[in-house]
């Protein structure tokens, strides 16, 4: 096959998998507190085998592929649920939550008391408080409030306090299930949160369709790119054939 | 290709959030009814490169990788809490519940089920059942030359017989309180099943902290706020519509693919 081929090839599957991302975006448009992921294409330069000493120029093929992902962290939108437990944070920070693989980073904040009184998320996952551990409920906290800054209290009693982490963006891995894996977080002691609201996805409808649109267009010009190039090795083919 | 199938998961996920709104607006009017709410999260990704790992064209660090999610799915559909507001019924035997109690009621199988549809009537043997003729669990028996019956807030019930000016205390009615409330089965008719999820019911007295006290000549509405819920659905809706287009030109891209020769 030739080069051109190659690098059009490189191109269109990494198009292939930006559609997916945009797909991806699109589903989780009513997920809480999902964020936007975005593909970088980058340049991606391969020496080729036969080609002679390097910096003499034409023995390397420069391709376009799908580098790397940045995602969104802005802020969602936050939606009025009046569920006392449902809680967002404003600005920077996760929740951390104790699964069996360890401590997993989330943003998604609908929480709930499962039958020992202790805060879990909808999978069950123990909610960790400022200081590690869980967080229990009794029976007999009527009217539950959480505080901005995390403290769960009833009736003027205390029954701890949600804890918020942070984490360097490119150190975040994503799980699925809303959840997030960071080797080091630290605790984020400033952090807002609002309680009877949750994040919505920050998911721009407009700016996905657009993106969606372009993915779109541009595999389609790589195709009929490659379209050209197979006619344009035809016709050499053919040529050479009448030649000989 | 993946991205059909991911916009397949979001299209199901819309699909069902539109299923969950139309049962909530098919109950506006249920009395005592909580209103449902599907809450979804990202399904796992598929890690082409995973953040922090070595960059093999000139070894230094990736800032970020590329990980594609596989769509999404639907992670609970909970009851929403919420106190209903109270309509004035005027029945003697109409009971709205203040609070986070649940009458328990003795399905005809002979089991337990809670509910806070305080509707009851009065069957042929005197006894107190709901609007399916299931009894109370706390078996109030009304007699029959009963002329008037008031029921306090705390549950207790007194009959006023014929030319008596004082009544007669004829039972008391509990309320019963869960860990977890959200992790009752609901079982329909108003009724719900206690689960391992919700811990078992603990009885008490009405007026007790956190148990609630009951109204009489009340019952509870329904918690359903219509204008939320048809805003929920036109954004289910609109994003069923996008995940339509993103398989739409899915489809394009693959038609494209195919025609290479």
């Amino acid at each position: 096959m030739d080069n051109a081929i190659y690098t059009m090839l490189t191109r269109q599957s990494g198009l292939m998998r930006e559609f997916s991302t945009v797909a991806n975006n699109v589903a989780n448009m009513g997920t809480t507190g999902f964020k936007a992921e975005h593909g970088v294409f980058t340049e991606f330069i391969s020496r080729l085998e036969n080609g002679s000493a390097a910096g003499l120029g034409g023995d390397s093929l420069s391709m376009g592929r799908l580098g790397a992902h940045a995602t969104d962290f802005s802020d969602g939108g936050l939606k009025s649920t009046g569920g006392a437990l449902d809680m967002a944070i404003s600005g920077d920070g996760f929740f951390q939550v104790q699964t069996n693989a360890g401590p997993r980073l989330t943003r998604a904040g609908h929480f709930m008391l499962n039958a020992d009184r202790v805060l879990v998320d909808p999978q069950g996952n123990a909610v960790m408080g400022a200081g590690g551990g869980e967080i229990a409920i009794p029976l007999e906290a009527a009217n539950i409030q959480v505080g901005l800054d995390g403290t769960i209290s009833s009736d003027g009693i205390e029954y701890g306090r949600i804890g918020v982490v942070t984490a360097a963006p490119d150190t975040l891995v994503r799980e699925g299930g809303n959840l997030w894996n960071a080797p080091n977080t630290r605790p984020l002691e400033e952090a807002k949160i609002v309680s009877g609201f949750l994040e919505q996805s920050n998911v721009n409808p407009v700016l996905e369709m657009a993106r969606m649109i372009e993915v779109q267009r541009h595999y389609d010009a790589g195709q009929s790119l490659m379209d050209l190039e197979d006619d344009r090795i035809r016709s050499v083919a053919q040529t050479v054939r009448q030649m000989s | 290709m993946n991205a059909l199938k991911i916009a397949a998961t979001g299209m199901a996920a819309q699909q069902m959030r539109v299923d969950v709104i139309s049962n909530n607006i098919a109950n506006m009017s249920t009395t005592a009814y909580q209103p449902r709410v599907a809450e979804f999260a990202d399904l796992i990704y598929q890690q082409y490169q995973t953040p922090g790992t070595l960059s093999s064209q000139t070894g230094s660090t990736v800032p970020a990788g590329i990980q594609i999610g596989m769509g999404v799915r639907p992670t609970t559909v909970s009851m929403e809490i919420v106190q209903g507001a109270l309509s004035q019924t005027g029945g003697d035997l109409d009971l709205a519940i203040e609070g986070r109690g649940f009458f328990e009621i003795i399905q005809p199988n002979g089991e337990s089920a809670f509910t806070r549809d305080g509707k009851f009537y009065r069957d042929a043997e005197g006894l107190m059942v709901n609007s399916d003729g299931h009894a109370l669990a706390d078996q109030i028996t009304i007699p029959n030359d009963t002329n008037r019956l008031t029921i306090s807030q705390d549950g207790e019930v007194v009959a006023y017989f014929d030319n008596a000016t004082a009544g007669q205390t004829i039972g008391t009615l509990t309320l019963n309180v869960f860990a977890n409330t959200k992790g009752l089965e609901a079982l329909g008719g108003n009724l719900y099943r206690e689960t391992e999820a919700s811990g078992a019911p603990i009885n008490g007295a009405a007026g007790t902290e956190g148990i609630g006290v009951m109204r009489q000549g009340y019952l509870e509405d329904s918690g359903v706020d219509v204008v939320e819920e048809i805003s929920e659905l036109i954004e289910a809706q609109r994003g069923y519509e996008l995940n339509s287009k993103i398989i739409t030109a899915a489809d394009e891209m693959l038609a494209a693919t195919t025609r290479i020769r």
